[in-house]
C-alpha cells in the first residue's frame, strides 16, 4: 500500500464543515432569578469546495439528540454543490444560560445592611448603587460581551465607580450605561459598580431600568450533539493488471482524490473471480482510515496466476472529511426591578379637642399613621411631645392597633421623663418594629393608629399647649426613614375659658353670751370652672379671741395680725356651685369693727 | 348593720325589691331615681328612712310611718350603733326642667370602713379633701358627673377603690375604670354587676382587702 501526495498547510486543508451554531435567549426576573431559558440551534453542512459537490450526504447523529427537537439519528441531506450548504433548526432544552447576571439595586447605599435597600423615600435624595455582576459558568471563554443597562430618569450624578473588566460609560443622552470589551474566561466573574442620587417627587411605583446582554462563546454548544458525516464525492478508484511473468500477474487498486477536499478513505476490499468459475475470492481487505489531500492516490497490490487476465471486482469506501465547529450565541435581558416609594402620612386628633380651663379632663388621643406610598412598611416609630399640664400615659396604656384589630407584636414605648408629673413636659415615643415577622408589612393604603389618654390638668387659659409630632418609616432592611413632622406650635389643645366667679359673704350677729359674736362666712364658686387652693382670710379684731367653728373641721389657722388675728382656711378645690357656710364664735370686749374677707384661688 | 342607698326606681321599675331586709335606707334626694321605693321598703322591714326636708316630705306623701322617717341635714352627724353618717349638700340636676337641686353627699363609717357616697351630683363639694376608703361615684353626664369629673374627684380625694354608679352607656364606666387605671395612683376602680358582692376588710387592723364575688 502506498500514497502520494504534495504536503498541504492545516490553512489550505478543505474539510465539509458541520456548523453547529446554538442561540440561547434568557430572562432574569427583577431579582435577577432565571424566568427563562431557551435555546435554539443551527446544524448547516458547508461543502467549502470550489469544485466538487458531494452528495448522499448523510449526517449522523447517534445518540447525542437527547435535549433536542430532532427526532432521527440520520439526516439525509442530499446534495450539496461546491460552495454550497444545507441546513436544519432545532431546539435544545436548557435549564440556565452559561452566563448569568446578578443585578443589585440598592436605593440606600450609604446604610450597610444585610440585603439590598429595595424602596426609595419621598422627598429624600437617596443613595443609589447599582452593581451588575456576570459570571461565566462554563468551561469556556466567554468575549463579545456587551452589556447595556438603561439608567432610571429620578437618577441623577451617574456615574461609573469601578468595572472589574473592559469599560463602563454612561451616556447621558440616551440614559444608558454600556460595558464592553471584555471577556470573561471559564467559572471566572467580572462586576461593574455605579452610582447616583434618585429623588423622586411622587409615590408611584419607579422602574429601574431593563439589562440586555449580548455575547459569544466559540467552541461551545447548548446541546449534546456530536455529529458525523458521510458523503460521496469526486473519487476514483480502480485495478490495474499487469502480467508480470507468463500466467502471474500483478493486480493493483488505485484510488484517487480528484476533489479539492480532504477525503477519508475508509475501507478498501477487492474480489477476484476464480477462472473457472465459482465463488469470488477476498483478495484485499483493508481499512486504511487515510485521509487523502486533493490529488492523492493510493494504491495496494496482490499477485495471482492466471491464463487469462484475471477479473478483480474493487468495493471502496471514502468520505470527505469532516470538521465540527460549535458556538453559542446568548442574549439576556434582566427585567426591571420595580422600585416602590416610602412615605407616610399622619393625623393626629384629641377627644376632646378642647379641655376646660384650670380643670382636670382625661384626653383620648389618637395618631393615625398612613402608609400613603407603595411601600410595604416594616417599622414605623412616633414621638408626640407632651406639653406640661398634661399628665402623660403609662407605658402599658399606649395601644397600637392596625386596620381596627390590636397590634399583636412587640412594640417599645419610651416616656421621658419616666414619670407621671403634669408639671413637665414629657416624650412619648413608641417604636413597633418587626411587623414583618408578625402581623406583616404595613401595606400602602393601610393605617397604623396608636392611641394612648392623657390628663389635662388645670390648664391655663392664658397659655397655649402645642403637641408637635414626629412620625418615622422604614423598610426592611431599614435605610433612610420617611419622615411626617409637625410644626414645633402643631396639635394644640385646646383650652377653653371658663370665667373664675368666686363670692366670700360675712354677717356678724350678737351671740348668746356675753361679749360674744357669731360670725357666719359663706365662699360660694359662682364661676364655671372648678377653682383650686382656695383661700379666704377674714380678720379678728383685737380685743377679741376665736371660740370656735362650726363645722369643727374647719377650724382656721389663726396668724397674729397687726391689729388683730387672721382667720385662715385653704380648700383644695371648689367646684362649679360648691358652697361653703362658716359659722365662726368669738369673744371679747367692745365693738366688733367689721372688715370685709378676702378670697383667693388658683 | 345594714344601710341601703338610694333604691330609685328605673324606667318604671324598682330597683330593689319591696321585701329587702335592711335597718337603714338613705336617699340622697327626692327624685324617683332615688327615693324609688324606699316607703314600701321600710314598711315591711321596719327601716329608718333618711333624707333631706324634700325626700322625707315625699316619703311622708308616699305614705311613710313619721316614726321611721329621720330629716338628714348638710354637716349633721347621725350615728347609730354600727353606723356614722355625715351628709354634705351637693347639687344634682333636675331630670326634667335640668334646674339645680340639692343632693345629699354622704360619708359612712361602718365597721371602721369609710365610705362616701355622691349619689346623684354634679358637684363634689367637700368630697375632693374627704379621707374615704371607697368612693361611690355617679358618671352618668347631664343631670349628674362627666365622667371626667368623676375621674377628678377619684385623682384628687385618693380612695382605695372608686366604684362607677348611674352610667347611661356602658363606655362611660370602661371609661371610669380606665382613666383610674392610668392617672389615679393607688386608686382601683370595679365596676360592679347587678347582685355582686365587694367585701372589704381592715385585715389585722391596718391591712385593706376586697374581694368581689
Amino acid at each position: 500500500m502506498s500514497t502520494q501526495a504534495g504536503e498541504i498547510s492545516m490553512s489550505e486543508r478543505k474539510n465539509v464543515i458541520i456548523d453547529l451554531e446554538e442561540s440561547e435567549k434568557n430572562r432574569f426576573g427583577e431579582l435577577s432569578e432565571i424566568e427563562s431559558a431557551e435555546a435554539t440551534g443551527v446544524m448547516t453542512v458547508k461543502n467549502v469546495s470550489a469544485q466538487a459537490r458531494i452528495w448522499n450526504v448523510r449526517v449522523n447523529l447517534g445518540d447525542s439528540r437527547s435535549g433536542t427537537t430532532i427526532k432521527d439519528s440520520t439526516l439525509s441531506a442530499g446534495e450539496v454543490e461546491a460552495g454550497g450548504e444545507w441546513s436544519t433548526k432545532y431546539g435544545i432544552t436548557i435549564d440556565g444560560p452559561i452566563l448569568t447576571l446578578t443585578e443589585t439595586y440598592d436605593t440606600c447605599s450609604s446604610i450597610t445592611a444585610e440585603s439590598p435597600h429595595w424602596a426609595y423615600v419621598h422627598g429624600k435624595e437617596n443613595p443609589v448603587r447599582i452593581t451588575l455582576h456576570l459570571k461565566n459558568e462554563t468551561d469556556g471563554q466567554i468575549d463579545n460581551i456587551i452589556v447595556n443597562k438603561t439608567i432610571p430618569p429620578e437618577l441623577t450624578k451617574v456615574k461609573v465607580d469601578s468595572a472589574k473588566s473592559g469599560t463602563a460609560k454612561f451616556d447621558e443622552g440616551t440614559r444608558q450605561v454600556v460595558w464592553k470589551d471584555f471577556v470573561i474566561y471559564p467559572k471566572e466573574e467580572s462586576t461593574l459598580t455605579l452610582s447616583g442620587l434618585a429623588h423622586v417627587d411622587d409615590v408611584s411605583e419607579k422602574n429601574a431600568g431593563e439589562v440586555v446582554i449580548s455575547y459569544k462563546s466559540q467552541g461551545q454548544q447548548r446541546s449534546c450533539l456530536d455529529p458525523d458525516m458521510t458523503a460521496l464525492t469526486e473519487f476514483l478508484s480502480g485495478i490495474e493488471t499487469a502480467e508480470t511473468e507468463p500466467n502471474h500477474w500483478e493486480c493493483t487498486l488505485e484510488c484517487s482524490n480528484e476533489t479539492d477536499l480532504i477525503v477519508r478513505l475508509d475501507k478498501a476490499v477487492v474480489f477476484l473471480t476464480p477462472e473457472g468459475g465459482g465463488e469470488k475470492k477476498k483478495m484485499v481487505e483493508v481499512a486504511p482510515r487515510v485521509e487523502m489531500k486533493p490529488g492523492e492516490t493510493w494504491r495496494s497490490s496482490f499477485e495471482v496466476d492466471s491464463k487469462a487476465p484475471p477479473k478483480c471486482t474493487p468495493d471502496v469506501v471514502y468520505t470527505p472529511v469532516r470538521v465540527v465547529k460549535r458556538r453559542v450565541l446568548g442574549t439576556a435581558t434582566k427585567v426591571p426591578q420595580i422600585l416602590p416609594v416610602c412615605q407616610i402620612t399622619y393625623a393626629k386628633s384629641f377627644d376632646p379637642s378642647e379641655v376646660s380651663s384650670l380643670d382636670k379632663t382625661p384626653v383620648e388621643v389618637t395618631i393615625d399613621i398612613k402608609n400613603s406610598g407603595s411601600a410595604r412598611l416594616d417599622q414605623i416609630e412616633v414621638e408626640d411631645s407632651l406639653p406640661d399640664d398634661v399628665m402623660p400615659p403609662k407605658k402599658e396604656h399606649v395601644t397600637v392597633s392596625v386596620a381596627g384589630k390590636e397590634y399583636t407584636g412587640t412594640y417599645g414605648v419610651t416616656i421621658t421623663p419616666d414619670d407621671q408629673n403634669p408639671e413637665t413636659p414629657h416624650k412619648v415615643r413608641i417604636k413597633i418594629s418587626g411587623m414583618r415577622d408578625s402581623m406583616g408589612e404595613l401595606k400602602p393604603g393601610d393605617s397604623l393608629k396608636v392611641s394612648y389618654a392623657i390628663m389635662a390638668w388645670r390648664n391655663r387659659p392664658e397659655k397655649e399647649y402645642p403637641s408637635p409630632i414626629h412620625c418615622w418609616a422604614y423598610t426592611h432592611p431599614a435605610g433612610f426613614a420617611a419622615e411626617a413632622v409637625s410644626t414645633p406650635f402643631a396639635h394644640k389643645l385646646g383650652v377653653v375659658y371658663r370665667k373664675r366667679r368666686i363670692a366670700a359673704k360675712k354677717a356678724i350677729s350678737k351671740g348668746s353670751k356675753a361679749g360674744e359674736y357669731v360670725i357666719t362666712l359663706v365662699v360660694e364658686n359662682k364661676g364655671e370652672v372648678t377653682v383650686e387652693n382656695v383661700k379666704l382670710v377674714d380678720w379678728i379684731p383685737s380685743g377679741f379671741t376665736y371660740v370656735s367653728t362650726d363645722p369643727r373641721e374647719d377650724e382656721p389657722k389663726r396668724n397674729p395680725a397687726k391689729d388683730g388675728t387672721d382667720m385662715v382656711w385653704t380648700w383644695a378645690r371648689m367646684n362649679p356651685s360648691d358652697k361653703k357656710s362658716l359659722r365662726i364664735v368669738v369673744k371679747g370686749e367692745g365693738e366688733y369693727q367689721r372688715r370685709e374677707p378676702e378670697v383667693a384661688s388658683d | 348593720m345594714s344601710v341601703l342607698l338610694n333604691p330609685g326606681i328605673w324606667d318604671g321599675k324598682p330597683v330593689v325589691p319591696d321585701d329587702c331586709d335592711v335597718r337603714v335606707i338613705v336617699a340622697t334626694n327626692h327624685f324617683d331615681d332615688a327615693i324609688g321605693n324606699a316607703t314600701a321598703i321600710a314598711s315591711k322591714s321596719k327601716a329608718w328612712i333618711l333624707g333631706n326636708e324634700q325626700t322625707i316630705e315625699k316619703a311622708k306623701s308616699q305614705g311613710g310611718k313619721p316614726w321611721l322617717l329621720h330629716i338628714l341635714r348638710p354637716e349633721e352627724v347621725y350615728q347609730i350603733p354600727g353606723l356614722k353618717l355625715v351628709p354634705y349638700s351637693l347639687q344634682r340636676a333636675d331630670p326634667k326642667s335640668g334646674e339645680k337641686s340639692q343632693n345629699l353627699g354622704l360619708y359612712l363609717e361602718m365597721s371602721g370602713m369609710k365610705v362616701a357616697y355622691l349619689g346623684d351630683t354634679v358637684v363634689r363639694g367637700a368630697f375632693g379633701k374627704i379621707e374615704a376608703d371607697v368612693m361611690i361615684v355617679p358618671v352618668g353626664d347631664g343631670e349628674v358627673f362627666a365622667v371626667k369629673d368623676a375621674v377628678s374627684l377619684c385623682i384628687d380625694a385618693k380612695p382605695r377603690i372608686g366604684i362607677p354608679i348611674r352610667w347611661t352607656a356602658p363606655e362611660q364606666s370602661a371609661k371610669f375604670r380606665k382613666y383610674l387605671e392610668q392617672f389615679a395612683s393607688g386608686t382601683v376602680a370595679i365596676l360592679m354587676e347587678p347582685k355582686q358582692v365587694l367585701e372589704i376588710q381592715w385585715a389585722a387592723g391596718n391591712e385593706f382587702r376586697y374581694k368581689v364575688s
